[in-house]
């Protein structure tokens, strides 16, 4: 029985990823004085791609036709070992923190080939920056729940989040630091705004859109589809660190899950609206900031600890 | 008995080296002795498992020497267990080996010489690793070095290939000069020749590190390890691919084999012995990786690729050394079982890989990954056999090298409570441990699309793999995807190797007590298994829709509406690593070459390169050497070409000795 709530919830999760970034451009809209369009337009664009027709480039091969199932299933089982806001997730185990990172390299590898393959320098450019930005990417998660690993002696994540709780002040400094470098790595991972503009229609200035370029109908649906995904993986990350409720009471989790998406929508629309793209050359000095911030927690437990 | 089928495989085996000589027309011959050799080395293989599996033999006498005590043979589970790892090996590079020779025997080349080396090359090995006695040992090591030069020189005509066979002779004898002090001094220290006796604990002298200094640095020459590494990236690319296959996958396993030996030996309690190899393994890992992201060559490339798995195996050695050092069975366990798998798992991997590059070099007749593409057109099993490899030495799950990773990842995270403050230590290796692993994506990203996918960049008309070639790479890919899959026999080996190890302080009450300590894995293997078929279901959803409901079209690529894309026009390996390379550029030696119009008229000849060179040969080495080569063409005074002086030359010489002990003894 506890087994199909889970698949319910987690199914649930899945279908309500494209409303995130629906709710997201909303806002984005309204913030700069547009109207802007529904927040379902993300389900409609994802109808639109299943009926269109797969065009293939000349000089592609099967790993196109591979690298988009590959990806999306690889994302879908990242989402799997995460715990959302409240639940037990669906696969939990000792060493499952080390799994998830490498999920989404694996989609990430798929991707990149997926790029490659076309031989056109566009996807080479995209493909290239992607690249170097997941190595500096890497860290930053490391640093991040690595640390907190070490500090509970866990290496599930359903047990490090369920491990923080409100009665030590050092806590508190936690869920701060920690959350603020997730962010980043989600404002990273999901190309979205000082990093990578998802709206650009210049090819040489992306990172993420343009390794998509040539790939359309089924294929692309499967592209958006994990970048939804993503995201709102990425969103449930950062907002596990404030849960520390214990996941007793459902509704109570649930509440604040849903406050702390709110609250990161917010924030993810303010950084969008108020900056602009970094140069491609900042990005990896941004990227290093966010992962020495990690390593703080560790300084701060010790210090705490005595 | 099942020694005696171990025997009857290397008797096999040696008979495939010496009976083809006699047989005239090299295409027999080849034939005949790859198939003897293949022959012998299965049955042997059966014979190792067996020991493996049900007992093994222990200690076997062979003769009894006059001067050295009984000379003996050792059947413990870590011999066995990199005897396995030979003989595994063996199966696929014995049949390239085969099919590559072929077209050499074509031209009318004389390759009776590097076959018959080969093999005995693979029968020295099998021997090395079970031998008990230090001089044996010691025998089998020189003749591995010698047999392996033989083979290097294949293609001795060309000055490359002297130039860096030469480094690898030179780097291998010294390693060896290392290794008789070493062995002298255990000697010295124990009275006996057996490694089996040789067992020192730490009683704090210089000696005692001295020896460990010399035990490390001499396998680790062998193994590759970041400072030592200068020989790897040279002698790789010159050698036969066969050999390469051979060098990378299984000969610089022996140097951890003989690292292993060491720790058994020493028993090191200190932890800083665990630091010192625990961080000179992360230094190999990250620059190994980061070197490997520069070059071009990828014959090179994969050599520095070796570099960072040695690097990673050294880390799973250094955390299993700190763990013995703090009694911590759990971290030393998982320590040495990472790295013990990842040597399996490197062997087969990146034997793989050689091998395939080797196919396409036969076809396209270059090494430059630069003028390759396209490949993926004409030969599309061979792309997902290098695929699979590739996504296996990057460590991306579902395959092998997460397997091992997964270990080592898990004993960093157990070690943070073993002294104050090593959270904060772990952490940092932790990170670095993941920064490689992204470093390697990034690597193999680069080297299969700009290898493999694209339109070709030189133009060649047909590109042939023949079957035995296809054998060569498909077995180790189907070996990554069986581990990957279902790591636990694996693990069971590996775990029993541990238990055999005999190191103090392991008081493992019953077989299969450090197997316990290993992660489960059985989630893994079911995420994987669903994870292959979700993608199975996927695909077949997207294709029965694409091909019932919406439709497929091919057109051309997107260009911005430029219709004129040229294979000149993809992008490159270096711009593709470029970003990640400026970072530690003083480190890589990159040196840029350009030709680029000043003017605002194009200029002829207009080119860019870039090459990265080895910071430790051009700073490091190579001083050293010119340095010691002036100093003896000062003293060419010597040399008097005549016989007699070199006689009093000898009489001198013989008198010294005498004079020193005559006063030594009284």
């Amino acid at each position: 029985m506890e087994i199909l709530s889970k698949i319910l919830i987690y199914l649930i999760f899945i279908f309500a990823a494209p409303l995130f970034i629906g709710i997201v451009n909303k806002l984005k809209a309204r913030l700069t004085g547009r109207i802007g369009p529904s927040i379902f337009q993300s389900y409609y664009d994802l109808r639109r791609l299943m009926r269109k027709e797969t065009i293939y480039a000349t000089s592609a091969s099967f790993i196109s036709r591979v690298s988009p199932v590959v990806s999306f299933a690889s994302i879908l089982f990242a989402g799997m070992i995460l715990p959302i806001g409240f639940t037990r997730p669906l696969i939990s185990f000792n060493g499952d923190l080390i799994l998830f990172a490498y999920l989404l390299g694996l989609s990430r590898f798929f991707q990149i080939l997926g790029a490659m393959d076309i031989g056109s320098s566009f996807e080479g450019m995209g493909a290239a920056r992607e690249a170097t930005f997941a190595v500096f990417a890497e860290p930053i998660y490391f640093f991040t729940l690595g640390s907190l690993a070490f500090i509970f002696g866990q290496t599930s994540m359903y047990e490090i989040f369920h491990s923080i709780t409100l009665n030590d002040p050092s806590f508190l400094v936690f869920i701060a630091v920690a959350s603020i470098s997730v962010f980043f790595l989600m404002i990273t991972e999901t190309s979205r705004m000082p990093v990578d503009d998802p709206n650009t229609h210049l090819e040489l200035t992306m990172i993420h859109e343009v390794m998509i370029l040539d790939n359309s109908g089924q294929d692309l649906f499967l592209y958006q589809y994990s970048a939804y995904l993503k995201i709102l993986i990425y969103a449930t990350f950062t907002s596990n660190f404030f849960n520390p409720f214990n996941a007793q009471n459902y509704a109570l989790g649930f509440f604040v899950y849903l406050a702390v998406m709110m609250a990161l929508i917010a924030c993810l629309v303010w950084v969008e609206t108020m900056l602009g793209r970094f140069k491609m050359k900042s990005i990896p000095q941004y990227l290093l900031f966010a992962a020495s911030i990690g390593i703080l927690n560790l300084l701060i437990y010790s210090f705490f600890k005595r | 008995m099942i020694l005696n089928l171990f025997a009857i495989g290397l008797i096999i085996q040696l008979l495939g080296a010496l009976v083809p000589l006699f047989i005239k027309g090299d295409k027999k011959f080849s034939a005949l002795s790859h198939f003897t050799a293949l022959a012998g080395v299965g049955v042997s293989f059966i014979g190792t498992l067996g020991m493996m599996i049900f007992q093994n033999a222990g200690i076997v006498g062979i003769f009894e020497s006059p001067a050295w005590g009984v000379i003996s043979l050792r059947f413990d589970m870590l011999a066995l267990f990199f005897t396995a790892i030979v003989q595994l090996l063996s199966i696929p590079v014995l049949v390239y080996s085969f099919s590559y020779q072929k077209p050499y025997i074509e031209e009318g080349k004389s390759i009776r010489l590097p076959v018959f080396s080969f093999i005995t090359l693979t029968i020295s090995l099998q021997v090395l690793t079970i031998a008990n006695h230090a001089i044996l040992f010691l025998i089998f090591w020189e003749l591995m070095a010698v047999l392996s030069y033989i083979n290097m020189i294949f293609e001795n005509e060309k000055p490359e290939v002297q130039k860096g066979s030469f480094v690898y002779f030179v780097a291998t004898h010294a390693a060896t000069f290392i290794l008789y002090v070493f062995f002298l001094i255990l000697h010295a220290r124990t009275g006996s020749w057996n490694f089996s006796d040789f067992h020192l604990t730490n009683d704090g002298t210089a000696l005692y590190y001295v020896l460990f200094a010399l035990g490390f640095i001499g396998f680790g020459i062998k193994a590759g390890f970041m400072p030592f590494h200068f020989w790897l990236p040279k002698a790789h690319p010159v050698a036969p691919t066969y050999l390469s296959a051979f060098l990378s996958g299984v000969i610089i396993k022996l140097g951890i084999y003989g690292i292993f030996r060491v720790v058994e030996f020493l028993t090191p309690s200190d932890p800083w012995i665990g630091w010192a190899v625990l961080v000179i393994s992360l230094i190999s890992a990250i620059f190994g990786v980061w070197y490997a992201l520069a070059q071009h060559d990828v014959k090179t490339l994969l050599a520095y690729h070796s570099i960072e798995n040695i690097g990673i195996i050294g880390m799973g050695l250094g955390l299993g050394i700190l763990g013995m050092s703090y009694g911590s069975q759990t971290v030393a366990v998982l320590g040495f079982a990472g790295a013990l798998l990842h040597t399996l798992n490197h062997a087969i991997f990146k034997s793989q890989l050689f091998m395939g590059s080797g196919i396409i070099y036969q076809n396209l007749h270059t090494r430059n990954i630069e003028k390759m593409g396209g490949i993926v057109h004409y030969a599309p099993w061979l792309t997902a056999f290098f695929l699979i490899g590739s996504v296996a030495i990057s460590g991306i799950p579902p395959l092998n090298g997460f397997i091992s990773e997964f270990i080592i990842y898990n004993g960093l995270f157990q070690s943070g409570n073993l002294a104050p403050n090593y959270t904060i230590f772990m952490l940092i290796v932790v990170v670095g441990l993941a920064l490689v692993g992204g470093l390697a994506v990034a690597c193999f990203t680069k080297v299969n699309s700009i290898m493999f996918l694209g339109s070709k960049r030189t133009d060649f008309k047909k590109f042939n793999v023949s079957k035995a070639e296809y054998f060569s790479i498909g077995f180790p890919a189907l070996l990554c995807i069986a581990i990957g899959l279902y790591p636990m026999p694996a693990l069971r080996v590996v775990s029993g190797v541990i238990e055999g190890l005999g190191l103090k302080g392991f008081s493992l009450a019953h077989y299969g007590a450090s197997f316990n300590m290993l992660p489960d894995f059985l989630p893994l293997t079911m995420i994987f298994v669903l994870l292959f078929a979700l993608i199975g279901i996927f695909y077949g959803i997207k294709k029965f829709r694409s091909s019932r409901a919406s439709g497929i079209r091919v057109s051309k690529a997107w260009g911005c509406a430029y219709d004129g894309l040229t294979a000149r026009m993809q992008y490159t390996a270096s711009s593709y690593a470029d970003e990640l390379n400026s970072i530690p550029a003083n480190i890589l030696l990159i040196k840029e070459h350009a030709l680029v119009p000043q003017d605002i008229f194009p200029v002829r000849g207009a080119h860019f390169e870039s090459h990265s060179e080895d910071y430790t040969e051009k700073k490091l080495v190579m001083p050293v050497y010119t340095r010691i080569i002036e100093t003896f063409k000062k003293a060419g005074i010597l040399n008097r070409h005549d016989i007699r002086v070199y006689i009093a030359y000898m009489l001198v010489a013989l008198i010294a000795y005498c004079v020193i002990g005559f006063l030594w003894k009284y």
